[in-house]
């Protein structure tokens, strides 16, 4: 999130899109009740599926799973045709007036520079005109033809109500219901938000679809300020939390880069990931990418990181190139044989991953697998799963009994950035201990075997820092989290102000690149004060500005920021655009309000103002957004199963630079008679994710016992099919049996002239209990994912649905 | 009236069907999660049951304009000022207490299940483990603890709330008012007034399971007010009636009831 | 009470041990009903140790009441449910004579109008409080509104033989003085029964079907 839960109630409109707010955010979905109760906040719904969240929102408007671009792309060009942009904005916070080169084009679904062979773009046509200076050139004017601006009209203008309404099966009246009730919060003194999950995520298109909404509240000159933002909503997993720390293979904690082999120097991948720009007013702050990352690798290493090693870069993993290592690619390097062994920690692939035969059988070729649970699941117990002879599984099994989440102290974050500390509320049973301190007891087993009996690549286990064991031999959360936020390592002076040694780091603005100091990730950095108080425990409920940012409420980063980009709530002089909710103001000499993003004047003072998007090279919002695999600007491409055989706006059926998967275990069907139906799947509010955890508790299962696909009524009538019988749902993969449960809330789509009938399944559900309650709806989902992150497809796939002749 | 009554006011145009109430309530009044079977509803259990004392409804309904609606109600006791259970109540197991609500006493419930008969709105349920029935009491024992009911304490979005009876039924009001339309407060105008009311937002008619003019039922009142003092009434007559008869009209001459008139002292 | 020469048969061994049955289910009804309908009764579950077990009492007792009432209905209703027309009439516009004087009241068969009227309500209304109990006792098997109105029934039925049950009381012991050996031991004198049943005496007399105790029994002869 760009800004935090308490914020939503400040939103003149929220678009809850790819989000089911209500179901899996049931405590935040409060405030953006208060603010409809409260502020009059308009709440819209679009979503595939009627649920609990459209039934309390202003509006539903049900759209056809994987078209999100070409609805978002129906409201961008709305936006621009009817001049409802937030001109100041746009002009001075984003790229719009940047001129790209004229050798960049695109045609027929495709930007320049696609590799046919090897699904990839190369992006050398992806980038702006520079100056003399080495400045990109702009036209404050809008009007230069290659100017991001007409690029970005020209590309939408494709993107009609009549095209759109038909892509996505939402009529017309509905399409012009949301775009003007949207983009009437472009305007200086009105405020909307997008608050997304996972429906947007789970798309080969996921990021362009994030992308594109961004874009749009860019126009709308919805970022940074109070009620605004584009809001991931991310849930109890403590997604935002895992993600921070590094869930995500490519990431190392706090969003540096994971080293690839061809980087095999530090110098070598400071240099690749160090932007860098000619422009004086642009902080740039990842200018300070190689302070970051030296004291990440310090808080690794320790003192045996040192200048003369590149601080241990050498003993650093790396990414072969170019290759990715998703969950689904490891299934499939378990699939061929390749991966041996595998630690599922607090997972259960067995149920949540997609093609979860493919992942079942990848589990049978392992040598052995480790699972930290808290109970069994099963993925744990596949070797004695349906089909599965456990006389012919080889894989050894281990169950590491993990204590739960109020079994231990530590830090969880939330969707706004706030990480509150917890304490420990009861003792776990048995033998269970917190998987910190499996892997703590794990690495010290190893580096004892290394010191030893010697071994291969000794360095990084030997030299690796783990004393985050307490005197009672139990892991200290607490010695972890000040390692993360990080110390002074030797008397420092800064700005005249002296640090001793082993003092914990006060923000990341103190980190340096010469190995005097560490932290295990930098945007933590400050989550204690130098004098080693836990900010994170914090409880203060004043709230200065009026606009619920509780400052000493716990911590949020970065640097206690409640939101982001907040200096683009003002204008170029600092004045805020809203003086009703006013987030930030500059009073001539400094900032007052929400912790600035970054201290700097605002930028009408060409001597010391900077430009309010920090952490961009160029300064400013991207509209156009040359990091994504799939191209600068978004593009609808259908969902690679799809009931279409033609994507209505270009030759290009799926997302061009998709990785595709070629088992015999991975086949897919698109726009075939076998399986007619669009399928999305989802979670439901009584089970939490795969269910391993929530089907063991008899008041949630009472709730959701088994389960189920939700079919609309008229589908239900053609296929003979009445509410709670038991229905096979097919996938070109597998099938599962389960209730149908026959509903108003879904009703079918008419796409390209046809009706499109859409399906929804939970996924809570596994074999392994209840025994009687279905098996998992991944058994359909196709193995494929987005081109950036290579997050599963599971939102659009497709089935068939047929009644079960039961036997007697 | 009693300065103490507590009504709870249950907003459904702010219910988001979590059912954390539903569980809530479980798990403050230990009742167990029993066996189910996904019946084609989100709603489950089906119905009220001995261990399920408030359940979420869930309908779909399409209104005159064709507009598709999800409405949810959390369903339980109603806590009737004329409450029919405690009026067939045998045993005093069902009794009103200084809150107003209807508090239960299980282990003086005979199990004989009249309440379940008389309550118009069909909430108290016989648990046959136990022979005796059960019902929300709306928390009897956190009230007096100056606790919130568990369902109350676990709602997220503000659809459940409790307080003096007076100040609810204003918000309850006021609320229904601010939403226009064909939104109402449902139970302060019948059973002699719940203590559970409602914001509706569509007519009471519209739910399902849900009595549009709820009463204490005739043959309950027929019973309890009129047949009960009438009884005792009319054996009390009849004895009274006896004695006066035997002291003025006398015993009716049969004859004599001596032995010596036994034999043929008719003839 | 030891019945003497020369008085009159007027109810045989099983009729009286029907007619107890009856009287002593229906009392134990009637009380431990009044214990529960009442709270202020409450205490008469004392004795069983508590009203669950007074419904216990109440609900079995009730299933001695059902045969009870079927043999007291096969028994009586020739003699106890059908009006003689005219006397009956007559002695009904006189009230037989109870309520106030009257010099000869109608001659009455066996039973009066009276007994004949407390018959039937019992019959009719012990029909109703069977049927109704045996529905209240198993209410979740019907309908809620069923349910209601056996429970109306129930209480309508109590009502009626509530206080009917004083009455009989009343008149089969110090009311009618002669009345009670009638059920306890089967015979009452010839005044008495000249006075309350003259028209069956006259036709037992001329049938010869007249057992007077302490006499040949006159059947055998006739048959």
């Amino acid at each position: 999130m760009t800004n935090h839960w308490i914020d939503l109630q400040h939103s003149d409109c929220i678009l809850i899109m790819g989000s089911n707010a209500a179901e899996h955010h049931p405590i935040a979905f409060k405030w953006m009740l208060r603010g409809k109760e409260k502020n009059g906040t308009k709440l819209i719904h679009v979503d595939p599926r009627f649920t609990r969240t459209s039934a309390r929102c202003d509006y539903h408007v049900p759209l056809r799973s994987g078209t999100d671009i070409a609805f978002l792309g129906g409201m961008i060009n709305y936006i621009l045709n009817s001049d409802k942009y937030f001109k100041d904005y746009v002009v001075n916070y984003t790229n719009a007036p940047f001129i790209v080169v004229k050798d960049f084009d695109f045609n027929d679904g495709l930007f320049t520079g696609y590799d046919k062979a090897e699904k990839k773009y190369s992006k050398e046509t992806w980038v702006f005109e520079k100056d003399a200076a080495g400045i990109p050139k702009k036209d404050p004017s809008l009007t230069d033809p290659n100017c991001v601006f007409q690029l970005m009209k020209k590309h939408y203008s494709r993107y009609t109500l009549e095209k759109v309404s038909s892509i996505t099966g939402v009529s017309r009246e509905d399409l012009m219901k949301v775009y003007t009730d949207y983009a009437s919060t472009g305007a200086g003194d009105r405020a909307g938000t997008i608050c997304y999950a996972l429906g947007w995520t789970h798309h080969s298109t996921g990021t362009q679809n994030i992308r594109t909404m961004a874009m749009i509240q860019l126009l709308l000159g919805n970022i940074g300020i109070c009620g605004g933002g584009v809001n991931a909503l991310r849930g109890e997993p403590n997604v935002q939390g895992s993600t921070d720390h590094c869930i995500l293979y490519g990431n190392l904690p706090g969003y540096l880069k994971m080293p690839v082999a061809s980087l095999d120097t530090l110098e070598k991948y400071l240099k690749k990931y160090t932007p860098v720009t000619n422009d004086p007013q642009s902080p740039n702050y990842y200018r300070n990418y190689p302070k970051f990352y030296i004291s990440f690798l310090k808080s690794l290493f320790d003192d045996k990181a040192t200048p003369e090693n590149e601080f241990g870069y050498s003993w650093m993993p790396k990414l072969d190139d170019g290759t990715p290592y998703s969950l689904m690619h490891l299934f499939d390097a378990m699939y061929k044989g390749t991966v041996k062994g595998l630690f599922s920690v607090g997972t259960d692939p067995a149920v949540s991953s997609p093609n979860a035969n493919k992942v079942r059988k990848a589990l049978e070729k392992l040598d052995w697998l480790v699972s930290a649970n808290i109970f069994d699941n099963e993925t744990c117990s596949f070797w004695k799963g349906p089909g599965v002879d456990p006389g012919k599984v080889k894989t050894e099994c281990f169950l590491l009994p993990a204590s739960a989440t109020m079994e231990k102290e530590g830090s969880q974050t939330n969707s706004g950035r706030w990480v509150q500390w917890k304490y420990k509320a009861a003792r776990a049973p048995g033998d269970a201990i917190p998987v910190g301190e499996m892997f703590i007891k794990i690495i010290d087993a190893v580096k004892a075997l290394y010191a030893g009996e010697g071994g291969i690549n000794p360095e990084p286990i030997l030299n690796f820092k783990s004393d985050y064991i307490n005197r009672n031999g139990a892991f200290s959360a607490l010695k972890a989290a000040r390692q993360i936020n990080g110390f002074f390592l030797k008397d420092t002076i800064i700005d005249g102000k002296t640090f001793r040694k082993g003092q914990q780091v006060p923000t990341f603005g103190m980190l340096q690149d010469d190995g005097s100091t560490c932290s295990g990730n930098w945007l933590m950095a400050g989550s204690f004060t130098t004098d080693g108080e836990n900010r994170m425990t914090a409880r203060g409920k004043d709230d200065p500005t009026g606009l619920g940012l509780y400052p000493n409420w716990a911590w949020a980063w970065p640097v206690n920021r409640r939101i982001l980009y907040n200096r683009a709530s003002c204008d170029i002089n600092g004045r805020p655009y809203n003086p009703k909710r006013k987030l930030l103001e500059w009073t001539g000499h400094k900032w007052v309000g929400d912790v600035p993003d970054g201290g700097w004047a605002p930028m009408a003072d060409r001597e010391n103002g900077k430009y309010p998007f920090i952490m961009k090279a160029d300064g400013v919002g991207s509209l156009f957004g040359p990091g994504m695999a799939e191209g600068p600007f978004s593009e609808h491409y259908e969902p690679f199963e799809s009931p279409l055989s033609k994507n209505p706006l270009s030759s290009q059926l799926n997302n061009p630079a998709l990785h595709v998967f070629e088992t015999d275990m991975d086949k897919t069907a698109s726009a075939s008679d076998t399986f007619p139906y669009v399928c999305t799947t989802y979670s439901c509010t009584e089970h939490w994710c795969s269910g391993a955890l929530t089907r063991w508790q008899a008041w949630l299962l009472e709730m959701q016992p088994e389960a189920y696909v939700e079919i609309g009524e008229k589908l239900a009538h053609e296929k003979g099919i009445k509410n709670g019988e038991r229905v096979k749902v097919s996938s070109a993969r597998g099938f599962v049996k389960c209730v149908a449960m026959v509903t108003k809330r879904f009703r079918p789509f008419l796409v390209e002239g046809k009706t499109v009938h859409q399906v929804g399944m939970p996924f809570n559900y596994g074999w392994l209990f209840p025994e009687d309650g279905g098996d998992s709806c991944n058994i359909l989902t196709p193995s494929v994912g987005d081109a950036n992150t290579h997050c599963p497809e599971y939102k659009a796939f497709m089935v068939n649905v047929s009644k079960i002749q039961e036997a007697g | 009236m009693n300065k103490n009554e507590l009504v709870k006011l249950i907003d459904t145009t702010k219910c988001t069907a979590c059912r954390g109430c539903q569980v809530a309530c479980k798990q403050w009044n230990e009742m167990p999660g029993l066996k189910t079977r996904n019946w084609g509803s989100y709603q489950n259990p089906p119905e009220l049951g001995w261990n399920t004392w408030t359940l979420v409804r869930f309908q779909e309904y399409v209104d005159s304009k064709g507009i598709l609606k999800w409405l949810f109600r959390k369903e339980g006791c109603m806590h009737c000022t004329d409450a029919a259970c405690v009026k067939v109540c045998p045993s005093n197991a069902l009794y009103r207490t200084e809150f107003g609500t209807i508090g239960l006493h299980a282990s003086l419930c005979i199990g004989c299940k009249e309440c379940i008969t008389a309550c118009p709105f069909d909430v108290p349920k016989y648990n046959p483990h136990t022979d005796t029935i059960l019902k929300c009491d709306l928390c009897y024992d956190r009230l007096k603890g100056g606790e919130l009911p568990a369902c109350v304490k676990s709602c997220p979005t503000g659809a459940l709330s409790i307080g003096k009876k007076e100040v609810m039924i204003e918000n309850a009001y006021t609320r229904a008012k601010e939403l226009g339309g064909d939104a109402n407060v449902y139970g302060d105008t019948f059973v002699g007034g719940t203590h559970v009311l409602y914001v509706l937002g569509e007519k009471p008619e519209v739910y399902e399971n849900l009595p549009a003019r709820p009463a204490v039922p005739l043959t309950i009142v027929a019973w309890k007010d009129w047949f009960k003092p009438l009884s005792l009434i009319a054996a009390g007559g009849v004895l009274i009636g006896s004695f006066f008869h035997y002291i003025t009209h006398g015993p009716k001459d049969t004859g004599g009831n001596s032995d010596q008139t036994c034999k043929g002292g008719g003839e | 009470m030891i019945p003497k020469k020369g008085m009159i048969k007027v109810s045989d061994t099983f009729e009286r041990i029907v007619h107890w049955c009856l009287a002593i289910s229906c009392i134990v009804l009637m009380l431990s009903g009044l214990g529960m309908m009442f709270h202020s009764f409450n205490f008469l579950a004392i004795p069983v140790g508590g009203l669950k077990n007074l419904k216990l009492v109440h609900n079995f007792t009730g299933l001695i009441f059902i045969p009870s009432l079927f043999f007291a209905i096969l028994v009586w209703w020739k003699e106890a449910a059908i009006f003689d027309v005219p006397d009956d009439i007559e002695w009904i516009k006189c009230a037989g004579g109870y309520l106030w004087h009257v010099e000869n009241p109608p001659e009455t068969g066996k039973y009066n109008p009276g007994q004949k009227a407390f018959f039937i309500a019992v019959a009719v209304f012990g029909i109703i409080m069977i049927i109704s109990g045996l529905i209240m006792w198993f209410p979740l098997e019907f309908s809620a509104s069923t349910v209601r109105v056996m429970f109306f029934l129930h209480a309508l039925g109590f009502f009626v033989i509530f206080p009917f049950f004083f009455i009989h009381l009343y008149l089969g012991t110090i009311g009618v003085p002669g009345s009670f050996p009638a059920i306890m031991t089967g015979y009452v004198t010839r005044a008495w029964c000249e006075k309350q049943c003259p028209k069956w005496l006259r036709e037992m007399e001329e049938n010869g079907t007249l057992e007077v105790f302490g006499e040949e029994k006159p059947a055998a002869e006739h048959h």
